[in-house]
């Protein structure tokens, strides 16, 4: 029985760390909220206590899911494909032939640019989405770019 | 041609010229209502006079404008449709409007390459022009005289048997019931309980057969105006639409983006035994889909042959499609009873609250209604690849079978959710550049949709796969 098997490369290990300051601000925030709802809402005696467990689930996702997506997002690309995977409850994995391919697009926010890490996005002609992959090594999506945009420069015609 | 824009700006100004002959009639002020008709033709005129178009180049030029010149230009390899239309207006006078479509996500009306009231003949010379031009080399060696037109499907009466059952009826009861609640509550009507013991069964009876009665014969009436006439045909390099009783329209679809064809099957025309048809066109996304229509409810025999012809084969129409197995069905049942869950729960607790035990029975409606549509949605997964087709069933309110040519598949994406991974089935899609950018069925046999990928798409897929199963 065939399958497909997972990509080969991770991306860079720093975006664990970058996942977890993102997804660490916004849990700050769901848990601050949830924390004051309890106090004010919450049944005596109890108030303290849910506060405590928001701050814990909120602390536990902000460094479990990352954690987990960064196990899930891989990428690779092939002479003639470009193959990606992530999510981390709903699995996505696209593949798109070189040929198909008809932008490719580098880009950095500001989080990304103090960890030194960068999103390649591939689009097709396709509105079904685009192949994604967060949290590469700078130089390496750099690299990437360069290599994808050569590849899919060889390839005659409008690629739809 | 000039008369065309004149009349139709008097028509928006309409209102305000009534407006105006009646104020100039009632202080005696003439010149006024001179005015009201001048400023509306004058505008006119000069539309017409500073709208020119050009094919050079390579490319379609269309400027308008007298203070605010416009100039939209795209090159004529990127026209994907040209539709001509035609107004009560212009039928009369001989006129057509080209629209040219390129794909592109512009709706603003100054964006649209449209042009107005151009004569008939000049209209279609234009048109073959530009789908000429696309037409892919060879195809259509110089010198050979232009095939006759192939005509596949013509509007007959018998087609208004489907009308109410494609789905506009539901609507129309919709809207009926809207605008009945609205008008109670405009004219603040109090329903008491008196009132409701009054009301005699025969008079509900005779308001819902009236509903109904009224929304069917609306049904008919817009099929009628929508597609009378209609005629698809094929003509040269580009497929032909024409349909309408009033406004007469005609798309035409350069076949070489014609990516496939997709069958609708829903649940009420089925039972009616008829079929709607169309077309996923490379660039032509799934908001434009009034281009798109190669059939509109018609008799299902009708519905096969419109889909052979345009993709040029039977099979993806009446081939065999590969089931999903037992995972899939047990998921659509598994998923059907959950959504009627809440339901039943509310029936429980409202009985164990204090509601009538009675009630109880009344659990079953949602139970039912969940199978019946678990066992219809579970019939009609699946998926083959059938003579160089991609081909996809699923649904069953909207039932539809995707067709796409395995040329126009341009990247698959998989999805699974953790669920769907334990049982070993992955949501498949085939994305193209056209439509609504994929054909997708969910619930495929993890396998299954590898053999269709690596079918249609040969060394593609077969790379990123391990043979054996291997848990990294």
């Amino acid at each position: 029985m065939s399958q497909l098997r997972d990509p080969a490369h991770r991306v860079s290990p720093r975006a664990r760390l970058m996942w977890q300051v993102e997804s660490g601000i916004s849990a700050l925030f769901v848990a601050a909220g949830l924390g004051v709802a309890a106090v004010l809402a919450g049944p005596d005696g109890l108030r303290w206590w849910l506060v405590g467990l928001a701050v814990v689930v909120c602390g536990t996702a902000a460094v479990v899911v990352p954690q987990w997506r960064y196990r899930v997002h891989r990428w690779e690309v092939s002479a003639n494909a470009v193959y990606t995977q992530r999510g981390w409850w709903a699995r996505e994995r696209r593949i798109a032939p070189m040929s198909r391919v008809q932008t490719v697009d580098f880009a950095q926010g500001p989080l990304a640019r103090m960890f030194g890490l960068a999103t390649v996005t591939v689009t097709t002609a396709s509105a079904a989405g685009p192949l994604q992959i967060e949290g590469l090594d700078r130089s390496v999506a750099l690299a990437l770019v360069d290599e994808l945009t050569r590849k899919a420069d060889l390839v005659e015609g409008d690629a739809t | 041609m000039l008369l065309v824009h004149p009349v139709k700006e008097v028509g928006k100004f309409l209102p305000v010229l009534i407006g105006l002959v009646v104020a100039g009639s009632a202080s005696g002020v003439g010149p006024w209502t001179l005015l009201g008709v001048g400023v509306p033709v004058g505008l006119g005129v000069v539309r017409y006079l500073t709208t020119t178009y050009r094919i050079t180049g390579g490319r379609v030029e269309l400027r308008r404008g007298l203070l605010q010149r416009h100039t939209l230009s795209t090159p004529v390899d990127r026209v994907r449709t040209v539709d001509l239309s035609a107004s009560p207006i212009h039928r009369v006078l001989g006129l057509a409007t080209v629209v040219i479509g390129t794909g592109s996500v512009a709706s603003d009306s100054d964006e649209r390459l449209e042009l107005d009231a151009l004569p008939r003949e000049e209209a279609a010379r234009l048109r073959a022009e530009l789908l000429h031009a696309v037409a892919p080399a060879g195809t259509a060696a110089p010198g050979v005289a232009p095939e006759p037109e192939r005509v596949v499907a013509r509007f007959s009466a018998r087609w208004l048997w489907y009308a109410p059952f494609s789905g506009t009826v539901l609507v129309g009861l919709g809207a009926i019931v809207g605008v009945g609640l609205q008008l109670m509550e405009s004219v603040e009507i109090r329903v008491s309980e008196d009132d409701l013991a009054a009301i005699g069964q025969s008079f509900v009876l005779t308001l819902v057969v009236g509903a109904g009665l009224l929304v069917t014969l609306l049904a008919v009436g817009g099929y009628l105006v929508t597609n009378g006439g209609f005629v698809l045909s094929r003509h040269g390099t580009a497929w032909h639409v024409r349909r309408g009783l009033l406004t007469r329209r005609e798309t035409s679809i350069d076949v070489a983006r014609l990516a496939g064809a997709t069958l609708g099957e829903p649940a009420a025309l089925r039972v009616a035994r008829g079929r709607r048809v169309g077309a996923i066109v490379t660039g032509l996304s799934g908001d434009q889909a009034s281009s798109a229509v190669l059939l509109p409810p018609a008799p299902r025999s009708t519905g096969y042959d419109v889909v052979s012809a345009v993709l040029g084969t039977a099979a993806p129409v009446t081939g065999a499609l590969l089931p999903h197995g037992r995972a899939a069905t047990t998921r659509r049942y598994s998923r059907a009873l959950l959504g009627a869950l809440p339901f039943v729960a509310a029936v429980v607790a409202a009985v164990l609250a204090g509601a009538p035990g009675w009630l109880l029975p009344a659990t079953a409606i949602p139970l039912v209604v969940a199978l019946a549509l678990a066992w219809d949605r579970a019939r009609a997964l699946g998926h083959a690849f059938l003579d160089g087709h991609v081909v996809m069933r699923s649904g069953s309110a909207l039932r539809t079978r995707d067709a796409l040519a395995a040329g126009h598949v341009i990247g698959w994406n998989q999805r699974a959710t953790w669920f769907q991974r334990r049982a070993g089935l992955v949501s498949l899609a085939a994305t193209t550049a056209g439509g609504k950018g994929q054909v997708h069925v969910p619930d495929v046999p993890v396998s299954a949709a590898i053999a269709l990928a690596e079918a249609a798409t040969p060394g593609l897929i077969g790379q990123f796969c391990a043979t054996e199963r291997s848990r990294p």
